[in-house]
């Protein structure tokens, strides 16, 4: 079989993450009546050992998926699935990208997670879940067909509940369901959408432009519209787009913080990467290009920019507000999305990758918080940022990136957007967009930088001591480096550029 | 092979079942073993059967004519016949255990055992007369098993099922009789016997005789507005709850609406007419309908029938679709829909088994405690849900690409409401599974003391199942391809 290197990043992590799984599971069928939070037996040792594990198994797979993409890519076709639609993989530029981004993310937010997870106890379980979320996004990434990953999509809304749910409280357990319901009801409408496609399009296998039968398509056109709406609102769930957003907000401060990180950053994602699969690559977006679906859909995700950043802005709990400004920020990029042309489509790709190093870091600065000190709340931190200079500086960095003030990163992204939407012929929307993003952008500086200035400007009110104590490394390191990466690929996007351009005019090209 | 095989197949159960009062068992062991010979001895016989296909028809005796009680293995029935071989060892199986300690045991396998060859009977039937007749005898021999633990609801229940069933069933015989006078012969041909000449003018009758018996046979398929026996009949026990109104009497409606839609009316006749377009109506409200339902149930076991109604009518769905790609997703829906929901249903089996508990706010925290079981469970309920990779997924694909290719509006919507159908699914299914496994942080697991997975009868089906449902997700081709090549003579 050539190239069954690509099955290694998948079902390595996949083996170990159910390994561990399996593990927890029998310690909880073992452990009788101690609950998923008070593990007995769990000696340091071990903890050490399933860290090394865990740290090894990843870091490999990473190193195995990032460099074999860029390396060596290539295709494998495995059994027919259904309807002699085969289990395909294939890596071309949109997988390279963004399986680099995810397997970055992925590796911060472990490295944290080592030193976060110690509190919360049951961390097999966690990691478990952790590197099988991995492998699946992967496999999500390298997919080369739409079925395949519509599999993975769906394994990976399932392989993530447990993340969600991890604390075991009630309302964990409530936003977990809320996550599954919403994501499903978008993978069946997303489902709907490649039932019709697989019809019309001469293929499911993905081509840059598509592959849309136009004899079989002539005369279906209003079912193939409908049908693409679907798929964009359907897979638009997993984005956190209107009108599906609504277990964003709730499931995603629930979770762990690491996991909050890597569900904000990169697993939203995931919902971006099948709508550009299903419209640049199958469809082809000449398909939608003028038609009510576009307008529709530009009309959502602008809606969604401004009412995230708006109760984003009006929303008092830290980790809650970030989640808001995830609903905000990833419909920038279906906005860029939605305009159909090459240079907005390049500002969409740069905000996947800006946005996802951005919001982990956003994410493990509020777990820091709240693990170390307890602090839910923005007004609570009033001082700390003379006790916690990296911290704090960190947090700000990734602020003023997602903000877009030059040179940090968002600026770059956020310049490519309104560009390609002033260049666009959307009509009002060349306009409106841009005005949006605009607002939108004063609001992310409203809601984030408040935590800066209390932080190094509390007034009056005394700095509580316990700011003082040392935080550890593990999960200081990876922020600062995110924090850090943020700002430099702003300031030399060029690698980052170059490869969305050849993306962009590849398949949103005339 | 030589035809009288047929007859064998479908004698031997309902000989050997109806022996089973009058042998001189000493103990248990001895009951169980032989009801197993004689259910594993037929399934055997039914296997080697499909395997050394015997040609030609075979007649048992002629009333008149060509009235006759005649058997045939064609196509269709070998779907039918394979999944009734295949279950219904494994049913038993579990039956042992299930009933451990019910009354009047023997009277219980005795019916089970005969019900066997009964619906064998439905599969193997060569005219539409015999089958009729076969499927009246069906309605009368479950009777027992629903009544079977004599409560007050078992006999209500029972009761309700009588009703429905027989008043169903004289629809259906209206629907006979018109085959018998304009059809060519009333065997069963692909693409339908209906006679041009004499049918002339009474095209619109016809399709209104079709409606009737249609809606007749759609009673043991529990299509709304007949559903409402399915519930009620989950009174009995689970083993016949999850065989009987999961597989064999519901897919016995099921079969018989393939049978006159396909092979006596003909598809030819009856595609595009005022007629398909009023059925689409019950069967794709049903979709919905038995999930709500399924939804707003509390009690286990009946909202896995709810969710049988629903699951039912996708393959209705692709029956009333009317072309051979509806009837490759209606066959492919019923295999695989036979495999997802009796694993289920055995699950829910095994819980109210092994702790007597029934409503599903009862099972917080049963994943802990019957690991095996909830497992199978989560399988049986990803598959349900049409998780690619299960095989739950194949059979919706099939039927969507069927709605797809007909292409009707109301064909479109039955597809939109599978979809509709697949998330309620998977509300009713994983509220259960997440419950289980998931029961919160301050769950108190004292409660649960002495809960365990149960014996190896129970589970070797139930890992059988989940293995199947892996298997025909992953490797569907050679399957769809048979059942393509069941298709493909139809016009």
């Amino acid at each position: 079989m050539k190239n069954a290197w690509i099955l290694l990043p998948v079902l390595v992590p996949a083996v170990t993450g159910a390994a561990l799984a399996a593990a927890s599971f029998r310690e909880h069928l073992a452990g009788g009546n101690t609950g998923p939070g008070d593990q007995k037996g769990f000696v340091p040792e071990n903890t050490r050992g399933l860290h090394a594990l865990v740290g090894t198994v990843l870091a490999l797979s990473a190193l195995v998926a990032v460099g074999g993409a860029w390396l060596w890519g290539g295709s494998l076709t495995l059994f027919p699935l259904v309807d002699g639609i085969p289990l395909y993989f294939q890596i071309d530029d949109v997988g390279r990208l963004f399986v680099t981004v995810v397997s970055l993310v992925w590796l911060a937010a472990a490295v944290y997670a080592f030193s976060y997870m110690e509190k919360e106890g049951d961390q097999k379980r966690f990691f478990g879940f952790y590197l099988l979320v991995y492998a699946i996004l992967v496999g999500q990434e390298f997919a080369g067909n739409l079925l395949t990953m519509y599999l993975f999509y769906e394994l990976m809304t399932l392989a993530s509940v447990p993340l969600v749910l991890h604390s075991g409280t009630r309302e964990a357990v409530m936003a977990a369901l809320k996550y599954l319901f919403y994501s499903l009801c978008g993978a069946y409408l997303g489902l709907f959408g490649i039932y019709t496609l697989s019809r019309f399009c001469d293929t499911l296998a993905f081509q840059p432009g598509g592959s849309l039968n136009p004899v079989l398509a002539q005369g279906n056109r209003g079912l193939l519209l409908a049908a693409m709406f679907a798929t964009v609102l359907g897979f638009g769930a997993k984005a956190g787009m209107l009108p599906l957003h609504g277990w964003l907000p709730t499931a995603h401060p629930q979770a762990p913080s690491p996991a909050s990180a890597v569900l904000s950053g990169v697993i939203v994602k995931s919902g971006v990467l099948a709508i550009l699969r299903a419209v640049y690559y199958v469809a082809g977006p000449d398909l939608i290009r003028g038609s009510w679906v576009q307008e529709a859909w530009m009309i959502l995700a602008l809606a969604t920019v401004f009412m995230g950043s708006l109760l984003a802005f009006r929303e008092p709990v830290l980790k809650k507000r970030l989640a808001y400004s995830t609903v905000s920020q990833v419909s920038y990029i279906l906005f860029g999305l939605a305009l159909l042309a090459p240079t907005a489509m390049e500002g969409a790709l740069l905000h996947v990758v800006f946005h996802a190093v951005v919001k982990c870091a956003l994410f493990l600065s509020a777990g820091v918080l709240l693990s170390k000190w307890g602090i839910t709340r923005v007004e609570e931190l009033a001082g700390l940022g003379k006790k916690q200079p990296l911290l704090v500086w960190s947090y700000t960095l990734a602020s003023l990136a997602l903000i877009g003030i030059p040179p940090a990163s968002g600026f770059v992204s956020k310049w490519y957007l309104a560009q390609g939407a002033l260049e666009s012929q959307t009509g009002v929307f060349r306009y409106l967009g841009p005005a949006v993003l605009l607002v939108s952008a004063f609001l992310t500086a409203g809601y984030l930088l408040p935590v800066t200035v209390k932080a190094f400007f509390p007034g009056e009110s005394r700095i509580p001591e316990r700011f003082g104590e040392r935080v550890d490394m593990r999960m200081l390191a990876p922020l600062a480096v995110l924090a850090l990466l943020a700002v430099l690929m702003g300031l030399f996007p060029g690698p980052v550029l170059e490869l969305t351009g050849r993306i962009a005019a590849l398949a949103a090209g005339r | 092979m030589k035809p009288g095989i047929m007859l064998i197949v479908v004698l031997l159960p309902i000989l050997g079942g109806g022996l089973l009062p009058l042998l001189p068992f000493r103990s248990r062991r001895q009951l169980t073993v032989y009801t197993e010979c004689v259910v594993l001895l037929n399934s055997l016989l039914t296997v080697a059967m499909l395997l050394y296909r015997p040609g030609e028809a075979f007649v048992l005796f002629r009333y008149t004519g060509n009235l006759s009680l005649s058997f045939r293995l064609d196509g269709l029935g070998s779907v039918f016949t394979a999944i009734l071989a295949l279950l219904w060892p494994l049913a038993t199986l579990y039956a042992f255990e299930y009933m451990e300690g019910e009354r009047h045991e023997r009277i219980f396998f005795m019916f089970y055992t005969i019900t066997f060859g009964v619906t064998l009977g439905i599969a193997l039937a060569e005219d539409i007369v015999t089958m009729y007749c076969f499927y009246e005898m069906l309605t009368l021999v479950t009777l027992p098993l629903i009544m079977h633990t004599l409560t007050r609801e078992a006999v209500l229940a029972s009761r309700t099922y009588l009703y429905y069933a027989l008043g169903g069933a004289a629809f259906a015989f209206m629907g006979m009789i018109f085959i018998l006078t304009y059809g060519t012969t009333p065997n069963f041909v692909p693409g339908g016997v209906l006679d041009p000449a004499r049918v002339g003018e009474k095209g619109d009758l016809l399709l209104l005789a079709y409606v009737m018996c249609f809606l007749g046979f759609s009673v043991k398929a529990a299509m709304w507005p007949f559903s409402a026996w399915l519930p009620k009949a989950g009174v009995a026990p689970t083993p016949v709850t999850a065989l009987l109104h999961a597989v064999a009497v519901v897919k016995a409606g099921a079969f018989t609406l393939m049978r006159v839609t396909y092979y006596s009316f003909g598809t030819g006749f009856l595609r595009g007419t005022w007629a398909q377009t009023l059925l689409f109506v019950p069967v794709i409200f049903t979709i919905v309908y038995g999930c709500s339902r399924a939804l707003k149930e509390t009690h286990i076991k009946r909202r896995m029938a709810w969710s049988t109604v629903s699951n039912l009518s996708y393959i209705l769905f692709g029956v009333v679709l009317m072309t051979p790609l509806g009837l490759v997703g209606a066959l492919s829906h019923m295999i695989f829909h036979a495999v997802m929901k009796i694993c289920s249903f055995f699950c829910a089996g095994a819980v109210i088994h092994q702790t007597g508990r029934e409503y599903i706010y009862q099972l917080d925290g049963f994943g802990r405690k019957m690991p095996k079981v909830f497992l199978c469970f989560t399988v049986s309920a990803l598959a349900l849900m049409g998780v690619p990779g299960l095989c739950g997924f194949v059979s919706k694909w099939n039927l969507a690409k069927a709605a797809f290719e007909q292409g009707s509006p109301l064909a479109l919507g039955g597809a939109a409401a599978l979809l509709v159908s697949a998330l309620l699914t998977a509300i009713y299914m994983l509220t259960i599974v997440i419950r289980a496994f998931f029961p919160g942080r301050d769950f108190d697991y004292g409660t649960l003391k002495g809960i365990r997975d149960p014996g190896w009868r129970m589970l070797l089906p139930l890992t059988l199942f989940v293995v199947a449902m892996f298997i025909f997700g992953l490797f569907s081709g050679p399957v769809v391809e048979a059942l393509e090549a069941i298709a493909a003579p139809m016009p």
